[in-house]
């Protein structure tokens, strides 16, 4: 009866409303308090998930769960060599970890080259990279026009090459995308049919940027550059899901260190760029940060929190007479409690309600300052879920607050509250 | 019987403990107006607050309007004093940001009584006090005869059995402590049981029985029928 009347009696609210708007000042302080506080961790746990995101959109398109491995010198000697032996990695390495290494999913041989690439009086200097067309899948690219290197570029060694864009920019200034595939391109002094222009998704690549580069099927690549042999310079590798590169790679050297004469213990030979390990790192950090914020703005709430706690002690106080008015004429405890309650409650709402406001605006700001054009958004945003925690939190812990004032103003008598003046 | 006390006793524990009532008898039947006196440290308003339940007792018993007043709790206390007592204080004890309407209905809200059906009955009383022209003006803003009426009505709106007032006119001058006086006079008139509480002997001189208490004790025999008496004593504290 008492909770029913208390809601929904427009008296109640009034009262609140007269209660927290007799000292405006102290009301406006304290209601900043929480304000603050729950901005603070509205923009601290949204900050975070944004700063995140915007870190992890450098490695849009690349496959997180791949490696790329590279050999160095020897570090033991075997069969007779000498330790610190120079050796590559071949088509043949290839083949083999395609088709007897375990769980892999995808491998693709990379090899690289610098050199100039011109048409006409225009030219620009890059990489050109000789690849499969696994490579696109591993690392995707956003296509501005034409197509990519595909399986027939392979199996026919055809002289085609996807350009990157700053390339087509340089070589073929003034000229839309569209145009540019069909034209020639000549790479360190061959001439190329161009199929398509492409750019890179986020800033990280596995292989030289492709935005600066000419991409050219290894098959080609191996008979113009004719002095590399079957080399390879970089083999990416994806373990199938599940599975992780570091498991990978005892079982690929083990069936390429035996070919190569290289001693099975060695360490050194033979390694990965593991970028999955990277990319937990990475996820790590921001975990660590996003737990950091998070208990920074709890931190801040709670001083919110207790402000009002603080608050609500002084008004208990400076209402004890009024409280044992109250009492003699025969307001339960339990009504007490509830406009105690109600009046913390109250205050923390609307100004919790408006920090998570303030806070989701700041946030789309930033994100809105943040977003380009062919990338995903960062994602400075409080998820509605993570915006419900924040919610429920400052409204149980405002309502909290005003607990311990509310037991004092019930524990006042009545007969001692009426002779406080 | 409204009120009776049987052998009522309260001491207040301390280092040094105070035997405030030392055994008190006392009925007091319904449409009386009863004055109590005493001089101050006598333990009056010790009696004043058992009376009202604002305070406990130690041992006795106290029985009002036909309940046993003892080990009651909280909420029930607060029920008995809502429905059963009607209070008036010296100093009004009005809630200073409420206007008189609001101020005369609380007792009903803490009833559960809807706000518009509080607010006309508190309009009634108010009319009854001749304060309607004042219904909407804070206790600030009233003199203090008017806010004592204003604490009349809020103490008759619930219907009490009894009204229990602590020098209600403690804090008036001369003239507005006989208007005062007078509404309680014609609320006695009309059935209504009063205990004033009072060290003025000019307001125990209205009174239709005055109750002497002295020491924590109740002094005999001082039934005087002072009803209609036309002289009374001006308060000097006006």
């Amino acid at each position: 009866m008492a909770l029913q009347t208390s809601l929904f009696d427009i008296d109640n609210w009034r009262e609140i409303g007269a209660t927290l708007a007799r000292n405006k000042t102290r009301t406006f302080l304290t209601a900043f308090g929480i304000f603050w506080g729950t901005m603070m961790l509205s923009l601290l746990w949204g900050g975070s998930n944004g700063l995140e995101g915007l870190l992890m959109r450098n490695f849009a398109g690349l496959d997180t769960n791949m490696a790329g491995l590279f050999t160095s010198r020897t570090s033991k000697p075997y069969k007779g060599f000498n330790k610190a032996r120079r050796w590559n990695l071949d088509q043949n390495d290839l083949d083999n970890i395609r088709s007897n290494v375990e769980d892999v999913d995808k491998a693709t041989g990379v090899y690289q080259s610098w050199g100039q690439m011109s048409f006409g009086d225009k030219s620009s200097n890059g990489q050109i990279i000789g690849i499969e067309p696994d490579y696109l899948r591993m690392n995707s690219v956003i296509l501005k026009s034409g197509r990519l290197i595909n399986e027939s570029d392979l199996a026919g060694s055809r002289k085609v090459a996807v350009i990157g864009d700053k390339v087509a920019d340089q070589i073929f200034p003034g000229i839309e995308y569209s145009d540019v595939a069909g034209r020639d391109i000549s790479l360190r002094g061959v001439y190329y049919k161009i199929v398509g222009v492409a750019k890179q998704i986020g800033e990280a690549s596995v292989a030289g940027r492709i935005d600066d580069s000419a991409l050219i099927p290894l098959s080609t690549m191996r008979q113009v550059e004719s002095g590399s042999g079957n080399r390879i310079d970089v083999i990416l590798v994806s373990p199938k899901p599940g599975v992780k590169v570091k498991e990978l790679l005892p079982r690929i050297r083990r069936q390429v260190y035996p070919i190569h004469s290289i001693h099975p213990a060695d360490e050194e030979a033979l390694d990965c760029f593991d970028l999955s390990e990277i990319f937990e790192m990475v996820s790590n950090m921001f975990l660590g940060l996003t737990l950091l914020s998070i208990f920074v703005g709890f931190g801040s709430l709670m001083a919110g929190i207790i402000g009002v706690g603080n608050i609500m002690w002084i008004i208990v106080r400076e209402r004890t007479h009024e409280i044992g008015i109250r009492r003699a004429i025969g307001a339960r405890p339990s009504s007490i409690i509830i406009q105690i309650l109600s009046e913390s409650m109250v205050l923390t709402t609307i100004a919790g309600v408006a920090g998570i406001v303030f806070s989701t605006i700041v946030l789309h700001i930033i994100d809105m300052a943040t977003a380009e054009p062919g990338l995903p958004a960062c994602g400075f945003t409080l998820t509605f879920s993570n915006a419900m925690i924040v919610l429920a939190t400052f409204m149980i812990l405002g309502t909290a607050a005003g607990v311990l004032p509310a037991i004092k103003a019930m524990r006042i008598k009545p007969i001692e509250a009426i002779n406080d003046k | 019987m409204i009120i009776t006390l049987n052998d009522v006793n309260k001491t207040y524990p301390g280092a040094v403990p105070l035997h405030v009532l030392k055994g008190i008898n006392l009925e007091i039947d319904r449409g009386e107006l009863v004055a109590i006196m005493g001089a101050s440290g006598s333990g009056k308003s010790t009696l004043l607050n058992i009376l009202g339940i604002l305070d406990n007792y130690d041992t006795g018993t106290y029985t009002l309007n036909g309940t046993l007043i003892r080990d009651l709790s909280e909420n029930r206390a607060a029920e008995l004093r809502n429905k059963l007592i009607g209070f008036v204080f010296q100093s009004f004890n009005l809630i200073g940001y409420k206007n008189a309407v609001e101020n005369v209905a609380l007792p009903l809200y803490y009833q559960g009584v809807g706000r518009r059906q509080r607010n006309r009955l508190a309009m009634e009383q108010l009319e009854r006090m001749g304060l309607a022209d004042r219904a909407h003006h804070l206790p600030g803003e009233l003199s203090g005869g008017q806010k004592q009426r204003v604490a009349i009505a809020r103490s008759l709106i619930t219907n009490p059995a009894l009204i229990l007032a602590d020098e209600p006119t403690g804090a008036l001058d001369s003239r507005t402590s006989k208007e005062v006086m007078q509404v309680f006079r014609d609320l006695n008139a009309e059935g209504m049981t009063i205990v004033i509480v009072t060290h003025d002997p000019g307001v125990a001189a209205q009174c239709k029985r005055v109750i002497r208490i002295s020491d924590g004790l109740i002094v005999p025999d001082n039934t005087i029928t002072a009803a209609g008496s036309t002289t009374v004593t001006t308060p000097d504290n006006a």
